[in-house]
């Protein structure tokens, strides 16, 4: 291509540091919010206002940010839920399925204790923390079945995770409607609430108990992929089952434990959101809406290439964008689905840059 | 287009030169083809030759530089422009439909095959075309029950019948048993009786070179080292051009005392992918010390086999011993653990991990050692150092351990993948076409590796199309012809004629001579 003088040409890269990694992806938010800038134009309203309104609102708000870090510590565990099989290039779509077994299995653990009858004085120091580990058993026990599958006759992890999303789905309605054992006294198809003495401790609105559970596993994760054996047979499996089979690592192992660990972390995704948050502590009747939420995972995921670290800021912006966005919908008379919007051409600017990994735009000036 | 004469310039090439990051592919080249002759493009992996087939059939557009055919200027948008000009290209993996006849696969993608299709127009015209160059096939045949030497010949008719009049050909004889080579290299000399000129680019297959073309144009790291007439050409002379250096092709066979059995194998049967039967009941022992041989053209069951034996695949019947034990449903990683260690035939895709460093290569034959990993963590520190050593050991051209593999040629990654598995001091080594693809010179290391290893006391069991090699290195050779073993000969007095024979399924003596 030619430019006044210049040509314009396309070179292909061998490689991309960190910070070129950070700069596109930065690129990528702003170009995504300007294009949502007509959009508010097309409303009436001045972008610069809008975009002030819902950061404000998501990050500086004191009913706001709490909001955004519950939302960005539940997208960053479904998050961890995609990149675990997909560091060994397993797909798991399955995250909300996953979560709710495991929100189940944490409320079957309260349930157990008595807590949908009385439970006022439970003790939370042993009943939270075996809520968290029966959220990560459930959830790993959904995981396993396409794990097993996968690894044993090779079918399509993509296509079982999808359908149990929906089992998982009517799993919870059978629970929680009218007659299931976990439904709540209100009787309007919600799960039961956990009695005070079993719900998780809050600051200023924030759950700080599975957000530090969440930063913690992050940097865990990392250090499984960077430094571990078990990090290395996945990485080398993920890049090429042939020659990881070849090195003596058994797929089936792999498929097995990557979508075991996705499953448990996808387990206390739906502990953290449905078991700690502030005015929820039971399994709303929108449940569903949530286990949609779970897919900002997938493209938390892909843009953060399988790191974990990187996946935090990720998290968070767009644990942001669901509150601030919803909230400017309402605050300025936006019409309706203003915050999808936004995510969705954020999604695809995101990945629309990410042809900037491998290629580089150079000038050159016409000899 | 007017009449072409014998000596003809058809093809011209003019300062052709094209960069990739960090490299220059081919740096101002300048050569040209005449009507009637056969013009080899030598040179090593790496050299070049891929990039300038490719800007010469319009797969790639050069940076820089003019071509010429039959004295325009072209300029190449697509192969489609390349075909319609008169250039041929026979690839090296074939690239028919192997489900369609003969027939169909030469029709197919000819200006001619529109809607509807004149088969019998067609088939007249090419069986004419067979005649002239006495070359018999039945055009109603599926492709997939000919052999590679048929498919071959069957992409070349597919080239003339478009009307080629220059042929390029990549590795033509790679393929091919020995008795299929020669048929070829007869056709290939009478079709530049008709005034075709045929463009060979080779890699290692010497002799061919020196047997049947008139020029030979050397690469040497993009660019044109030597333009030389055969005839004043050597087979140590062109490799010393190839290389850079002088090689020399008298391996030294070390006399090595053969010792107990490390390996028996007994009635091994096995399937393929495809689950057709790949090897039949395969029964012979590889002893310390001694190197073992199959020779055979790939895909007559040979990577089965050494599937079968790395643990990699199941066999269907029969058992395998290692150094006396039963191992025949022992997982691969428990067959490396005992010492038995495998070079696959392919190197990238199997043998090595494009994305990862090099140190982290070697972990694939570390990283079930407790002595590198502790408590499931790796201590890296170690496996660099290990592999800084190997680089150093085995002459691995690379600046630094944390290159990633993909970006070491073939010879590089080869000694890598050498040194991975040697270092694990097996006591079997399998080794699947260790040298496939390889130039001279690394060929040349690798060889001279295994019998190190020999010497070392390990029992080997080399696969390999390339005659000479087993014939140079093997205390035992079996030629290998759809599944089976066709015999097992001493390898000092084996015939060359006998076992290409009855590696081309041949059970009588020499054939073609």
């Amino acid at each position: 291509m030619k430019l006044a003088g210049y040509t314009l040409k396309l070179e292909k890269k061998a490689s991309f540091t960190g910070l070129e990694a950070i700069v596109i992806s930065v690129v990528a938010i702003l170009v995504a919010l300007f294009l949502v800038g007509f959009i508010f134009l097309q409303a009436g309203v001045d972008p610069a206002k809008g975009y002030q309104a819902m950061f404000t609102y998501a990050f500086a708000n004191p009913f706001g940010a709490p909001l955004t870090i519950n939302r960005a510590v539940f997208i960053l565990l479904s998050t961890f839920a995609f990149i675990v099989p997909i560091r060994a290039g397993l797909w798991n779509i399955g995250m909300s399925g996953q979560l709710y077994f495991g929100a189940l299995t944490a409320f079957g653990v309260a349930y157990v204790f008595g807590a949908r009858t009385s439970g006022a004085n439970l003790s939370g120091a042993i009943v939270i923390p075996l809520m968290i580990v029966g959220g990560a058993i459930g959830g790993g026990l959904a995981g396993a079945i396409p794990g097993v599958l996968k690894g044993k006759f090779n079918t399509n992890e993509i296509v079982v995770t999808m359908m149990l999303n929906f089992i998982g789905y009517w799993v919870v309605a059978h629970m929680i409607k009218e007659g299931g054992p976990f439904m709540g006294s209100g009787g309007e198809g919600e799960g039961f609430k956990l009695p005070a003495s079993i719900q998780a401790p809050i600051v200023s609105g924030v759950s700080v108990l599975t957000l530090v559970i969440a930063l913690l596993l992050a940097v865990l994760l990392y250090v499984l992929f960077t430094r571990t054996r078990l990090g290395y047979q996945i990485r080398a499996f993920g890049l090429s089952p042939a020659a990881a089979r070849y090195a003596g690592i058994s797929p089936f192992q792999i498929a097995l434990i990557t979508f075991v660990i996705g499953g448990a972390l996808a387990g206390l995704a739906g502990y953290h959101y449905f078991g700690t948050t502030p005015n929820l502590n039971q399994i709303p009747k929108n449940y569903g809406d949530f286990g949609d939420m779970a897919f900002y995972g997938i493209i938390c995921g892909l843009i953060s290439q399988g790191n974990p670290l990187a996946a935090i800021p990720l998290a968070l912006l767009f644990g942001g964008l669901t509150s601030g966005g919803r909230y400017v919908q309402g605050k300025l008379h936006l019409s309706y689905g203003i915050d999808y919007a936004l995510l969705g051409v954020l999604m695809i600017t995101l990945v629309a840059f990410q042809f900037f990994f491998r290629y580089r735009v150079v000038f050159k000036k016409e000899s | 287009m007017t009449e072409i004469k014998h000596g003809d310039i058809v093809l011209q090439a003019r300062g052709i030169t094209k960069r990739y990051p960090g490299l220059v592919a081919n740096d101002h080249i300048d050569f040209e083809i005449r009507a009637g002759e056969i013009h080899a493009i030598l040179g090593e992996n790496g050299a070049g030759k891929t990039t300038l087939m490719s800007i010469l059939f319009g797969l790639t557009r050069p940076d820089e530089g003019e071509i010429f055919v039959f004295g325009k200027k072209v300029n190449f948008r697509s192969p489609l422009d390349a075909i319609d000009l008169g250039i041929g290209m026979v690839h090296q993996t074939r690239k028919l439909i192997s489900a369609h006849s003969v027939l169909e696969n030469i029709l197919l993608g000819h200006p001619r095959a529109g809607a509807i299709l004149d088969l019998k127009k067609t088939a007249e015209e090419v069986k004419a075309l067979c005649d002239v160059y006495g070359y018999k096939i039945d055009l109603n045949t599926k492709v997939w029950h000919l052999s590679e030497g048929e498919k071959q010949m069957v992409e070349i008719l597919k080239a003339l019948y478009r009307g080629a009049k220059i042929l390029i050909m990549d590795e033509p004889t790679s393929a091919l048993a020995p008795p299929e080579t020669k048929k070829l290299l007869e056709t290939i000399q009478l079709m530049t009786k008709n005034e075709l000129a045929i463009v060979p680019f080779i890699t290692h297959k010497l002799p061919i070179v020196l047997s049947v073309s008139q020029r030979v144009t050397v690469l040497r790291r993009g660019k044109i080292v030597a333009r030389l007439n055969t005839a004043d050409a050597t087979e140590q002379s062109l490799a010393m051009e190839m290389v850079g250096r002088e090689v020399i092709f008298n391996l030294e066979r070390p006399d090595v005392k053969i010792g107990k059995p490390v390996l028996q194998v007994e009635n091994v049967s096995a399937y393929d992918d495809k689950e057709y039967w790949a090897t039949r009941n395969i029964s012979f022992e590889v002893r310390e010390g001694e190197i073992f041989g199959i020779a055979g053209v790939s895909g007559n069951g040979q990577q089965p086999l050494a599937e079968v034996l790395a643990g990699l695949r199941k066999a269907s019947t029969g058992r395998v011993l290692f150094r006396g034990k039963d191992v025949t449903n022992l997982s691969s990683l428990e067959r490396w653990k005992r010492g038995i260690g495998y070079i696959p035939s392919e190197q990238r895709a199997v043998g090595s991990i494009g994305e990862f460093s090099l140190v982290e290569n070697l972990l694939m034959s570390y990283y079930y050692d407790d002595l590198f990993v502790k408590w499931g963590m790796i201590d890296a520190k170690k496996v660099r150092q290990l592999t800084q050593e190997l680089i150093e050991e085995y002459g691995v051209a690379t600046p630094s351990p944390d290159v990633k593999a993909r970006n070491l040629s073939g010879g590089n990654l080869q000694k890598m993948i050498l040194a991975r598995v040697f270092s694990r001091k097996p006591r079997l080594i399998i080794a699947n076409l260790p040298t496939q693809g390889l130039d001279v010179g690394a060929m040349e290391f690798v060889q001279n590796k295994l019998l190190e290893e020999k010497k070392a006391g390990a029992g080997i069991l080399l696969i390999s199309e390339d005659l000479d090699e087993v014939m140079a290195l093997s205390d035992r050779i079996a030629p290998m012809y759809e599944g089976e073993f066709m015999d097992i000969l001493p390898g000092g007095s084996a015939q060359r004629e006998t076992v290409g024979a009855l590696m081309a399924g041949h059970k009588e003596k020499a054939v073609g001579a």
